[in-house]
């Protein structure tokens, strides 16, 4: 079958929506100088959009190798962070920052539950199994007023359990340690996990591909690219050289992406054909991250959409990481009742996943968009809804926002709010930055002060 | 072993202070005694005035009484006002920091360097009041309304207050009517409106009452330095004016009566209104519509009274292990010695 050719208007503007079409693929463009004039999704004509992303992870860290002894321009990095030691301009660390909402309140044990639930809805979720109630999260909400811009209104990823049923905490569901976003009250939004599926969501018709489909695929060993080739040098005609290096940069990306899933996948069934994980999860924790990351960069580049949620692992994950020689679970060692090997143990955890998300900044920084890199215009917020995991605190949240937001906020530098200011604050100043303006979200007191330019 | 607590524990106190005077000082050991005592359960400190060492020396007295922090017993942040003068900062506030150990160390800690370690007052209230349980609350107010009037003002707090706060104790004004006080006199517009809009039943104690019992100084040196040479409280104590003294208690009355309102300490009038002139001056009319009392000082319970300040206020610290916020999880400890 001939493949369409690209939807792209000549003789003007390229559509910031123009996309690559080919049989079961439909192949997103990222910003490029011939589409300059054609920003107008942007809530500000002619400049690329804002995005916003949460990574989230469980547990807490050990703060004592989180926050570093000095408040202004960063100098040299705590050792939890020193992986973002070349980004650290780039880098905004927030203390302080506090989920009321997580705290018990009267309901007892099940921090895990509370704080994971309450993350990015601001509110104290129901103690049920059954009859779960949160709230609308803030990701949600940007992504009802932004959302239709962008072929996705918003993506939810993670890397670990999925599961929505059951008792994760003391008697809070599962649906609250396992999901960040929320439709509705009642409505949580799953991660997507699988990377494969996700590749395929991304950029494929939204057909999803048989399993003999996909067999075939492998087996003609072909790219999705090839498959989008006629459009692509139709494309390319038509662009400056300044473009098309974008371009080539771009449609690699996907290819690397592509192949980092095939040997995924090849390894997968090497280490254990009977792995209880689905199509094309990766056995390696920092592939599986480095894959889904990976797709996050490309969504944002290609614009198809601004908002993003990642559960790295759920909260109160157990996961051992044994690549590291640690074969307890997460959470277990963060009970660690202040014994140093096992304090050690965790802050090494908290290291290799901020090593993880390094090499996302990377990306996202090494990627041009405009006169800027892709991470200027964007808000990633790493953090976790609890600080210390051995004593479940919901105050000084570690909290790094990574990019400048558009060019709103200034970065390379720690910042403290007062004390027991809510971590909604935060997200009522990011809605806005998103073009969402709201007076309050969740238990907010007010817009977070302090993170604008100059 | 330490045990958790299976029943509803004592009423969260939020006590809201200037700190202009010294009984304001006092009325934190009194509710630190009566929390030792299983009478209340200090919840939040919060100061009305923008001044850093009237913070840090609040901050170091909860972590005096409060020990040392660990798993499930942090200290909360003091809530201070940023609005308004700092007002005078009395010797009282920065002499008990000048106290060494034999190593050198200070003997008071406190972790209020700037304004970035305290609180918002309001923020504070709020969240405090969403771990009480039902009607299981009071504030005790010692000093001018303004943080009080202003967290009526913070969405669905006065909601949270009518649902968790039994009463408040206000300690200013005098009765039935009198001259201008200065607790009242300093923010006449926010007792205006604490007197109009509180949601629960107020108490006040005027000035007639702090007047007619006092602290006794001799007690510093006394009963104080019997329990523990080093007590911030008396240490404030001392600096706060030249030994001896002894000093109006309207803080103390107010602190005793908001933990322990049965136990006949006081009299109290019947229900009415509370007024405030344009000067500041306070009047009650009665009515059994009103929302008002006032405490009246009967002469035989003074010398019962002023046993229990000095015994209240200079008790040993208990240690009670429960997490500021989660009252629920409160876990009890024996007395130790603290270590500051």
């Amino acid at each position: 079958m001939k493949p369409k050719a690209p939807a792209f208007v000549t003789g003007a503007a390229l559509p910031r929506r123009a996309i690559l079409r080919g049989m079961g693929a439909a192949i997103g463009l990222p910003f490029l100088d011939a589409m300059a004039p054609a920003f107008a999704a942007s809530s500000v004509p002619g400049k690329p959009p804002v995005r916003m992303a949460f990574f989230y992870v469980p547990n807490g860290v050990i703060m004592d190798a989180w926050n570093p002894d000095y408040v202004g321009p960063f100098q040299a990095l705590p050792r939890a962070l020193k992986a973002l030691e070349p980004y650290k301009q780039d880098v905004l660390q927030i203390g302080n920052l506090t989920h009321n909402s997580g705290r018990a309140l009267l309901d007892g044990a099940g921090d895990h539950g509370r704080c994971c639930g309450s993350y990015l809805t601001g509110v104290q979720v129901k103690k049920s199994v059954a009859e779960i109630k949160a709230s609308v999260s803030v990701d949600q909400i940007v992504a009802n007023e932004v959302g239709k811009q962008t072929r996705f209104p918003s993506l939810e990823l993670g890397m670990d359990d999925a599961r929505q049923a059951g008792d994760c905490d003391s008697g809070y569901s599962c649906a609250y340690t396992n999901n960040m976003s929320w439709r509705s009250e009642t409505q949580p939004l799953p991660p997507t996990l699988d990377p494969r599926a996700l590749f395929e969501r991304m950029f494929g018709t939204g057909r999803p591909m048989t399993a003999e489909q996909r067999a075939q695929q492998a087996k003609d060993r072909r790219s999705i690219l090839d498959f989008v080739t006629e459009g692509t040098h139709k494309l390319e005609s038509g662009l400056g050289p300044s473009d098309r290096r974008k371009l080539d940069e771009y449609l690699s990306s996907i290819r690397e992406v592509e192949r980092q899933l095939e040997l995924a996948e090849k390894d997968n069934s090497r280490i254990d054909p009977h792995m209880d994980k689905p199509y094309g999860i990766p056995a390696d924790f920092s592939e599986h991250f480095r894959l889904m990351s990976g797709m996050i960069a490309i969504a944002f580049q290609a614009d198809l959409t601004r908002v993003v949620t990642f559960l790295v692992t759920r909260e109160g994950s157990l996961r051992p990481y044994r690549e590291l020689g640690i074969a307890d679970g997460h959470h277990p060692l963060t009970h660690h009742r202040n014994q140093a090997e096992l304090m050690e143990k965790v802050r090494k955890i908290n290291e290799y996943h901020v090593q993880q998300f390094a090499g996302f900044v990377e990306k996202m920084k090494s990627t041009k968009e405009g006169d800027r890199s892709l991470l200027d215009n964007c808000m990633i917020v790493y953090g976790a809804g609890l600080s210390d995991g051995n004593a479940h605190l919901h105050e000084d949240l570690p909290t790094l926002i990574v990019g400048r937001g558009g060019n709103t906020i200034k970065t390379g530098r720690r910042i403290l709010a007062r004390r027991e200011t809510p971590m909604c604050n935060l997200f009522l100043s990011m809605m806005d930055r998103m073009g969402v303006h709201m007076d309050r979200f969740g238990d907010s007191t007010g817009k977070l002060q302090g993170l604008d330019l100059g | 072993m330490p045990q958790r607590m299976a029943e509803k524990p004592a009423a969260g106190v939020f006590f809201d202070s200037d700190f202009a005077t010294i009984d304001c000082v006092l009325a934190m050991g009194v509710l630190h005694g009566l929390q030792g005592k299983n009478d209340c359960r200090v919840a939040v400190v919060t100061v009305s005035r923008p001044n850093l060492a009237v913070a840090a020396f609040a901050d170091s007295v909860e972590r005096y009484y409060r020990g040392p922090a660990g798993n499930f017993a942090q200290v909360p942040p003091i809530g201070m006002a940023t609005d308004g003068e700092p007002g005078e900062t009395s010797p009282a506030f920065v002499e008990p920091f000048r106290k060494k150990k034999p190593d050198g160390t200070p003997v008071y800690r406190n972790q209020v360097k700037s304004v970035i370690d305290t609180a918002d007052p309001d923020t504070m209230i709020r969240n405090y009041l969403d771990a009480q349980y039902k009607q299981n609350a009071f504030f005790v107010l010692a000093g001018p309304a303004t943080n009080l009037a202003a967290v009526l003002e913070f969405p669905g707090v006065a909601q949270k207050i009518r649902e968790k706060v039994r009463f408040l104790v206000l300690a200013g004004g005098a009765f039935p009517a009198g001259a201008p006080e200065a607790h009242i006199r300093a923010d006449i517009p926010a007792a205006r409106k604490v007197l109009a809009e509180w949601p629960t039943p107020i108490v006040a104690v005027g000035n007639e009452v702090s007047a007619a019992i006092e602290f006794p100084g001799a007690s510093i040196d006394k009963e104080f330095a019997a329990v523990t040479p080093d007590n911030p409280i008396a240490d404030a104590y001392r600096a706060y004016r030249p030994m001896p003294y002894d000093t109006p208690s309207g803080a103390l009355a107010a602190a005793l009566y908001a933990a322990r309102p049965k136990e006949g300490y006081f009299k109290i009038s019947g229900p009415g209104t509370i007024t405030v002139g344009d000067n500041g001056g306070t009047s009650f009319t009665a009515s059994e519509s009103g929302r008002h009392q006032y405490l009246v000082c009967d002469p035989e319970q003074k010398s019962r009274i002023v046993q229990a300040y000095v015994e209240l206020a200079s008790a040993k610290p208990v240690i009670r292990r429960f997490r500021p916020v989660d009252a629920d999880a409160q876990v009890d400890k024996p007395a130790t010695p603290v270590k500051n």
